[in-house]
Order: C-alpha cells, then structure tokens, then sequence
C-alpha cells in the first residue's frame, strides 16, 4: 500500500541518484562480477620462433594466404606486397608462385567490395607477364563478367578495367575462349542498358540500380573498353605484313622439301584441343568458342549490331563527354563493317 | 569537399531484396536489372560447375542469394528463366554429395518454390528429389527432402485426389522395395506409404501391395516396418482423423455472446465472420457421409499367398534373422490374416507347439497369436493337441496364479472361435478351478463355463449348465453347431422395423377410420416420396444416429456372405428378442424374413433401422436381466486383434504381488479424474472466470478493499440514533422495494 514509512523510504531509495566525485573511481554496480584473476605464467605451447628471417618465398606464400583475410587494409596490403615482390624480381626470372596457383585465390578479389582492394588488384594484374596471362583467360572471365553485371556501380566500373586489362594483354584469348564473345558481349550491354529498343531510349544512365558508384563517369570507360573488345574481337586484321614476318623464321625451321608443315603441327598454345571440349560440360550456343573473326562476325551481325547501333545513336544524341566516347566505338563499328565478313 | 548526401537505397551496396520486391512490382521496368542479375548468376554458376566442392564465398553476393533472388521473381521473366529449374535439377542432382549445407538447402527450397509458382510439375520435382532422398548420406538433407516430398504429395492431393500422381509415385515406391531386398532403402518407401496411409491422401490397394511386398523383404527394418504397417496403421489413421475431427470445437454461442458485450470493431466482425464461416463449414462435412475406408488387411490382394510366403520365409525358414521380438511381429501378422481371412495355413499350428511353456519369452504374445490364428474352419483335431498342451503347461494346481489364468484365457479364446476343438473330459477338469482361491484363475475359468453354456451345453456336467442353457438343451433349441456349419444370416433388427411399420399403418388407419387389419397400397408409395432421410422428419431430430448409419452400410454390404464370422455374436444379440421369436410360430418367421427380399429399404428405412436398433440395446442394458452377462470377447470387431493384455487377463488382480501405487492405480481406472478438492462455489467461480464472464455483486463486495471500507465502519459508530433509525427505515423500504431500482414487476 505504501503508506508505511519503511516502504516509502525503501521505494525512494531506488529513484536516489548515485553521487560521483571527481577524482575517485566510480562506483561499482550491484551486479558487478569480478572477473579479473591472477596466474603465475603464461604458456603459450605452440611458438614459431627462428633465428633466421622468412624467405622472401615463404613471405610470398605467406601474404598469398592472406589475401582470404576478413580485414579489407588486410587484403590491399597483402596486394600491396605482392606486387612490389613480383615487381622487382630480376628481370627474365620466373615468378615466385606460377600464375595458375595464384589466379585461385586472387579470382575472388574482383568482386572485392572494397574499392582499395580492387584498385590493388587491378595494379598486380597489370605486372603479370601477359604471356602467362593468356592461357588463364578462361577461368578469368566468368569473374570478370560477375564484376561487370554486379549490383554495386563500382564493382562493375572495376571490373570493366580489368576487362580491358585483359583485351590490351590477350586480345584474341579474351575474345575466342569458349563464351568469351557472346556472354561477355551480353555483360557489355546490360551495363551500358543497351538490350532492348525501350531501355536504350531512357534519357538517364540506365544501369542506376543500387549504389550508384563514388567514381565518375563510369559510361564513358565501359565505352572505351567496348571499343577496345569490339576491336579485339571483329576489327579488320591488320597489316598481313605482319603474319609474313612471323610466317618466315618458321617457314625457315624446316628443311626444304617440307612446306607449311607447321600448318599439321600440333599448335602451340597451351590448350590445343580446348574447342572439343572433352572434359567440360556440353556448351550451349552462348558458351561456345568462336575462334575465327568470321564466326564472331557472323554472331555480331545477327544478335548485336542493331542493339550497338542503336545504342551508340542514342549516347552520340546526348552529347558531351559521352558523345565523344561513343565516335571511337563507332569508329571501330564502321572499320568493321566496312570491312564485312572478311575476304 | 563537401560529402554528397546518400539516399537509404544507395548506402546498401548490394540490395537484391530490395530489387526483389520492385520487380514483383513492375516487372516490365526493371526488365534490365533483372537481365544483369542474370547474367551475374550464370556467371556464378559457370564458376561454381567449374569446381563444385570449393564453393568459395565469392564477395558480397553468393550464389545462393541469387538463386533465391531469381526463383522468387521466376515467374515474371517465363522467358528468359526456361532453362532456369533445369538448371537448379542438375546442379543439385550432379554434386548434391559434394554440396555446401546452406546452398543445398537454398537450391531444394527454390526448386520447390518453382513448382509453387508452376514452372515444374510435380512429377518432374518427385522424380528430382526421391532419387536423392534415398542415396544422400545427409541425415538434415533426407529430414528436408522427406517433408518436401510429403507436402507436395499432400498438397498435390489436396483439391481432388492426382491419381497419376499417386499411381507414378506408388510404381517407384514399389520398384524400389523389389529392386533391392536386401537393402535397407526400402524404409523410404514405408515411411512415404505410411504417412500418406495415416492422412488418408492413399487409400488403395497400390499402396497396401507396396507394404506387403516391403514385408516380404530380406532387411530386418524393412520387414519390421512393413509389419508394423498392417498391425497399426489403420489404428493410427483413425487416431489421426479423431485428433483432426475435435481440433477446436468452437463454442457459437459463446462467440455471438462476446460479439454483443464487446466494443464493436471492423477487425472483431471480420474474425467473428470467419469462424461463422469455418463453423457452418464443418458442420456440412460433419453431415456428410462417411468415406468407406477399408483397412490394409481388407486390400489385400491374395491374402492366402501372402500369409504363406510370410510364415515360410520370415519364421520357418531357419535362416531367417530375425530376433524374438521381430518374429512376434510377424506371427502377429500371420494370425492375423489367417483369422480374418479364414485362411488354412496347417503347419503354423505344429510351429506353436514348441513356444507354448511358461518359461517362453512373452509367451503370452504366442498365446494371443494362436487364438487370432484359429477360426471355425480350422479343423478340430488339428487345434485339440494345442489346447491339450496348454492346458498340461499351464493350467494345474501346482502352477503360479498368472500362468493358470494365461492358460485359460487362452484356452477360452480359442474356442471363442471353434468350440469343438475341446475335449469333454478336459473342459469339465478346466471348469472345476472355478471354484480357486485364485481371483484371476476363478474369473478365466468362469469365462470358459459361460462360453460352453452358450455353445456347446452337453459337454458340461449337469449342475454346470445352469437354467438357461438346460432349458434349451430340453427343447432341442441349444444344439451344438457341426464343423463347418453356418448361421442363416439376416438384417439385424430388421423384424423390429417390420413390427414398427405394422404399429404406424395400423395408427393412421385408425385416424382414417378404416379398419385396422385391411391392405392397402398408399403407404408404400408413401414411403417412397420419404425416400431421402432429410426430408423424413422422424430422422430430422436425431442427427447422433448419423454416426450409427454407416454400419448399415457395412453390414448390407456383406450381407451375402453374412454369418461367416458372426454366428456366435448372432446368437447373442438374437437372445434379446429370442422370448418373442418363441411365441411366434415359423410362418410369421418366414414373413419377417421377406421384407428386405420383398421391397427395397430406403435411406430412411435404414436410419429407422439403426435407430431401433439402438432403442432395443438401450433397453436391454437397461431393464434387461440378461445384461447382468459380461460381454463376449466374440462381440467385439473382427478387426481389432487379440493383444497379450487381454491373454493375461485380471493375473494382476490375482497375484497379490501388486505394489501399493498399482493397486491404487487399478482403483482409480475408470473413475472420473478429479484435480482438486474444492467447493461447488470456488469451482463455479473458476468456471466462470475461465469463461470470461463478471463476479456478481456479492464477490465484489468481499473482494473490497479493507481500507476502502474503513471509513465507512467508522462513520457507523458514530452514527446517532435518528441517522440509525432513518438507515434502517431506507433499509427495509428498499428491501419491501426488491432492490435499488426497485422490481418492475412489482
């Protein structure tokens, strides 16, 4: 009831502020535990000591490793490391680690969410002997197309440049591997929103879902590396001059009653036989290789060109920076047209 | 530099619920964003066929999520996701061994979810899970892939039974439990079969024969299941139906009551219409016939084979692996289809002889088991040697109280089902321990006198056959039945009808004037403009015997081969009207037994039917001096089976080993359970508190606060005598008045 003065005294004893003093700890609450305890010492059972400092290849595995690590500064300082290590190897030496032991764990960081990490990734990429990088085309690219169909603006912004990366270092790779041209021609025009008659008229940047991305115009670089792919892909072969300088030492290896039998050679690339497609799945028409610049064509001309053409008329209506974007993938557009189907 | 403001959407990275939900609500707009979600997907899935087992977490966004994301928004874009289920099937059928946990579980909910939204039929999605089921070592994967393929079973068969379904379904249950005996895969198939068995989603013969074949198998828990199917799955079926029939019995009255105390809302009469709606909905099923639904062993194609192959290959057969426990099992089963069916399987009986001593395990179980297995068509000699046996096993003064009465309830149930395997000598030696100090022995052997003075009268000694049974033994009307001999079946209760008919033309007659015994025509056309049983009022009020009508049914439906198993029963419920047939002479016999030959009964006849027939077993059990006779174990169903419990009898009651808690135990069985002792008011009060309902006026009073009325005592006291007087004098004119308000009667 609380009439009582004990129960009066007793109910205001909760509401009474704790008083603090300057100068003194303040004071414990009531259900305070102790925690703290005392030991004599600590053993730790397990210690990697050495004398000697890790090799400059163990410390390569080492950071490679940590590239899977959860803190992002983690990651681009791992990066970081890397590329400085593959850098400033002597020149002509073989790399640290092979390329196909570092592409495994290297492959998950394009779709990084963090822009740091990626720019980090992009610059080791680049210090990759492109020799190398060729014949690992395969297994980059359906990365490369997850970046670039990604929900977050800069992850496909990255991804593109990575894309180009790759065209400026295996060009015919990135194009003939089995769904090199038509799925990676398909990520290029979702980016771009180029797919139907309806979203290509859309006066604003189409691909606006989700964040929008910190860096600027991410039209104009998907431009540039359409450019570069379109020109990888269908530009006109250029000067022949250059086959027969290549066609000569070889012509030379071998003694005179043989010609062109380099021709029934078995080919030089590292995957020779890839196109048959023994061991993977059976591919559809979008996974299929396109080895030719005539298939390519012939595929650009029926499912593409007037999606591009449409596409381009409508970024050169709009002018700017943009516009000008726009004339050197319609410039690459005409070369090819013009040169058709081929000879 | 200035931070430019973000908008919420644009702070999340990468937000495919949000995606989600605006495609669902324009999916035209946002075609493209859709495309490219695609496009991310068949990337992930190229990366991920290319290395199934290391399924890395690959950024921000995971296969799963996509795969969830794209199924959820399927059925906007028919067009571009065609390939999409197949996809999903392949990717799960190809590495589901090699799968991530969560990734497994995402791709089996979004195929699922397609057949929800109907981009896979469900044909496609069984033939896509049940091989997985029954090859997948995960124990959560089997959990997840057995309750999805039960409820899209179920949900398949939810409007109208999908007989193409069931049929394919039953067909690769069935093909597994035979491909393989020896493998214990087979459970699946049980498992499946029996849960859609106790829902009653199955009912036919396919999915009893996918039981029987399970029995027949050679893998112990493929056996025990399938066994354990026939003993118990149409008791669980009716235990399901009973559990689902009494869910929540919504008390209208109650609900229309609350409707008018409480504050009126939109949101009350919505619900308060729904439950109508569900009330009135139930109450139409609950008028609606019962489905005929046979019990496994009645679908059972050729019950001899299958007894048979049993008996020689689970319990003959040497090699057979099967523990005491399972051979019980089987044994039960045997028996009871030998009983049920009436089969001849001779050499079961030599298999008893060596498990019939008291020092056998459970050897009440083989007792059971060889009364269920013997019927009237077993010939006598074979079942003599048996009873002989048990009767020098069990049954001697020497033996313990229980063993005594095991043996002759056992004793007594087989001759239930043949009287003439006993021997004179031996009944009249068994009859004699009626006078044991033994409670359970006295009791057992008392059952068998009583049996034998029904059924076989001459076979007792002169001062054992009591009134009744010499009585009719004089008058030749008691005769012991011969091998093989069958009762002349009838409907049962049909004379009560014919006489009912007879008192109802006699009264309109009456009204009409006419003379009471002459013919005429009117009253059959009569009866059939009553054909339907809801037009008739006579039925109308006595909607409890609808429950009684469908044992009609049963009955006519057998009737052609009625008495098959029913003469004893027959007997006995022919007794109470036996003092009539007496008085009556054969002629009027033979007419009452032409009235169901002579005109067709309609639905109203029958229900008349059922309802005299309980009136006349109301009466008996009422007034009756025959219903000081316990009821005969014969009686009951031939469905239910004959447990161990009822072999053993009232031996606890004998033995006077009882702990204290299980005498107190047995005292209390069959009294109503009563919690607490309390006051008839203080439960009352309960009630109604439980019931939502107010205290009256006088609970409130004491339930006031003291303080609230100290003030109130005090000021009494102080009261002078004029202010005493004048309170006193309101007092009594209120009282004269009826209250405050005074009554308005008065």
């Amino acid at each position: 009831m609380g009439s009582s003065a004990k129960r009066k005294k007793e109910k205001q004893k909760d509401f009474q502020k704790p008083k603090l003093k300057v100068g003194k700890a303040k004071a414990k609450p009531e259900n305070f535990t102790d925690t703290s305890f005392k030991a004599k010492a600590i053993v730790l059972n397990q210690q990697s000591l050495h004398v000697a400092a890790p090799t400059s290849s163990s410390q390569f595995s080492h950071h490679l490793s940590l590239l899977s690590s959860k803190s992002d500064s983690q990651r681009r300082d791992s990066l970081a490391h890397l590329t400085t290590s593959i850098a400033s190897r002597p020149v002509n030496s073989p790399l640290p680690q092979p390329v196909s032991v570092m592409l495994s764990s290297l492959l998950p960081l394009i779709l990084d969410a963090n822009n740091n990490v990626r720019t980090a990734l992009l610059k080791l990429l680049k210090t990759l002997p492109p020799s190398d990088v060729q014949d690992h085309v395969a297994q980059l690219l359906p990365y490369v197309r997850a970046g670039m169909t990604h929900l977050a603006a800069d992850i496909r912004v990255s991804a593109v440049e990575i894309l180009s990366w790759m065209v400026d270092a295996a060009g015919e790779a990135v194009v003939s591997c089995a769904g090199g041209w038509i799925k990676t021609f398909n990520c290029f025009l979702s980016v771009l929103g180029w797919h139907t008659e309806e979203s290509a008229r859309w006066s604003s940047n189409r691909a606006s879902f989700g964040k929008s991305g910190s860096r600027g115009r991410p039209m104009v670089k998907v431009l540039g590396a359409l450019a570069e792919f379109l020109e990888a892909g269908i530009g006109a072969p250029g000067a022949p001059v250059d086959d027969e300088q290549h066609e000569g030492p070889s012509s030379l290896a071998w003694p005179f009653p043989l010609c062109q039998t380099s021709q029934h050679m078995i080919s030089e690339s590292a995957a020779p036989y890839a196109y048959l497609n023994l061991f993977g799945q059976p591919r559809d028409e979008e996974g299929e290789m396109y080895e030719t610049r005539e298939d390519r064509y012939r595929v650009f001309s029926t499912r593409f060109l007037s999606a591009v053409e449409r596409g381009l008329k409508s970024a050169r209506e709009e002018g700017g920076e943009l516009g000008r974007a726009s004339s050197s993938v319609s410039k690459v557009l005409k070369a090819a047209l013009s040169y058709g189907a081929g000879p | 530099m200035v931070k430019r403001k973000l908008g919420a959407l644009e702070k999340v990275e990468a937000d495919l619920p949000n995606l989600q939900h605006k495609i669902r609500r324009d999916p035209k707009s946002y075609i493209e964003d859709f495309r490219a979600q695609h496009y991310q997907y068949e990337s992930h899935r190229e990366i991920f066929m290319a290395a199934p087992s290391a399924a890395t977490d690959t950024g921000i966004i995971s296969l799963k999520e996509l795969i969830d994301f794209i199924s959820h928004v399927a059925d906007c874009y028919p067009e571009i996701l065609k390939d999409f289920p197949q996809q999903l099937i392949d990717m799960l059928m190809q590495h589901h061994l090699v799968l991530e946990p969560e990734l497994r579980e995402k791709i089996v909910g979004s195929i699922v979810l397609l057949k929800k939204k109907d981009l896979l039929d469900s044909a496609t999605l069984l033939h896509t899970l049940f091989p997985i089921l029954i090859t997948t070592p995960s124990k959560t994967l089997r959990a997840l892939l057995f309750q999805k393929i039960l409820s899209e079973l179920r949900q398949a068969n939810s409007k109208t039974t999908n007989h193409k379904l069931n049929r394919t379904m039953q067909t690769v249950l069935f093909n597994l439990v035979t491909s393989d005996r020896t493998s214990s895969k087979g459970l699946w198939a049980i498992k499946i079969t029996r849960e859609l068995w106790k829902r009653q989603i199955w009912t036919d013969a396919k999915a009893v024969e996918v039981m029987k074949e399970a029995s027949l198998s050679q893998n112990e828990k493929v056996i025990g299941g399938g066994v354990r199917f026939f003993l118990g799955g149409d008791k669980e079926r009716e235990e399901m139906e009973d559990e689902s029939s009494d869910e929540e019995t919504l008390d209208i009255g109650r609900l229309r009551h609350t409707l008018q105390i409480n504050k009126k809302s939109k949101k009350k009469a919505r619900v308060a219409e729904k439950a109508m709606a569900t009330h009135k909905k139930k109450e139409r099923k609950k008028n609606q016939p019962h489905p005929l639904n046979f019990s496994a062993l009645h679908l059972l194609h050729d019950p001899q084979g299958f007894a048979d192959s049993l008996f020689t290959k689970h319990l003959q057969n040497s090699k057979a692996k099967l523990n005491l426990e399972q051979k019980l099992l089987v044994l039960q089963l045997v028996s009871r289809l030998v009983g049920l069916h009436k089969l001849h399987i001779m050499s079961l009986y030599s298999y008893f002889q060596k498990f019939l001593t008291p020092r056998q395990p459970s050897v009440t179980s083989f007792l059971a088991s060889l009364a269920q297995a013997s019927h009237d068509l077993v010939p006598p000699d074979v079942l003599e040697p048996l009873i002989q046996k048990i009767a020098n096993e069990f049954v001697s003064e020497a033996s313990a109280g229980e063993v005594a009465t095991a043996g002759l309830n056992a004793i007594r149930e087989i001759c239930v089902r043949q009287p003439l395997a006993m021997d004179e000598t031996l009944l009249q030696d068994l009859v004699m321990y009626k006078k044991s100090k033994d409670k359970g022995v006295m009791m057992a052997s008392k059952g068998l006198l009583s049996l034998y003075r029904d059924v076989g009268a001459q076979m007792l000694k002169k001062r054992d056959r009591g009134k009744e049974a010499s009585m009719g033994l004089r008058s030749g009307e008691k005769e012991q039945r011969r091998f093989g001999q069958q009762e002349v079946g009838g409907i049962e209760g049909l004379e009560l009808l014919e006489k009912w008919k007879e008192e109802e033309r006699r009264k309109r007659r009456e009204e009409k004037g006419l003379p009471s015994d002459a013919e005429d025509d009117e009253d059959e056309e009569d009866d059939w403009a009553a054909w339907n049983v809801e037009d008739d009022d006579d039925s109308d009020d006595s909607g409890e015997w609808i429950n009684v009508q469908s044992d009609v049914e049963i009955e006519l439906s057998d009737s052609e081969d009625e008495g098959k198993d029913r003469p004893s029963k027959k007997a006995k419920q022919d007794e109470a009207e036996a003092k009539e047939k007496e008085k009556d002479d054969a002629a009027q016999e033979a007419k009452l037994s032409t009235l169901a030959t002579t005109r067709i009964l309609t639905p109203a006849d029958l229900a008349k039917l059922a309802e005299l027939r309980a009136q006349a077993s109301v009466d008996s059990a009422v007034n009756g001096s025959r219903s000081r006779r316990p009821a005969l174990p014969a009686a009951r169903h031939t469905d239910d089976p004959l447990t161990a419990a009822e072999i053993e009898g009232l031996a606890s009651l004998s033995a006077a080993k009882a702990t204290r808690e299980e005498r107190i135990a047995h005292a209390r069985e069959g009294k109503p359970d009563r919690e607490e002792h309390k006051s008839k008011e203080g439960r009352r009060r309960e009630r109604k508190q439980e019931q939502g309902k107010s205290t009256t006026n006088k609970e409130k009073a004491r339930r006031k606060n003291f303080l609230m009325t100290l003030g109130k005592a005090k000021s009494k006291n102080k009261r002078s005598l004029v202010e005493t007087r004048a309170v006193l004098k309101a007092h009594h004119d209120r009282q004269k008045r009826g209250g405050k308000r005074g009554n308005a009667g008065n």
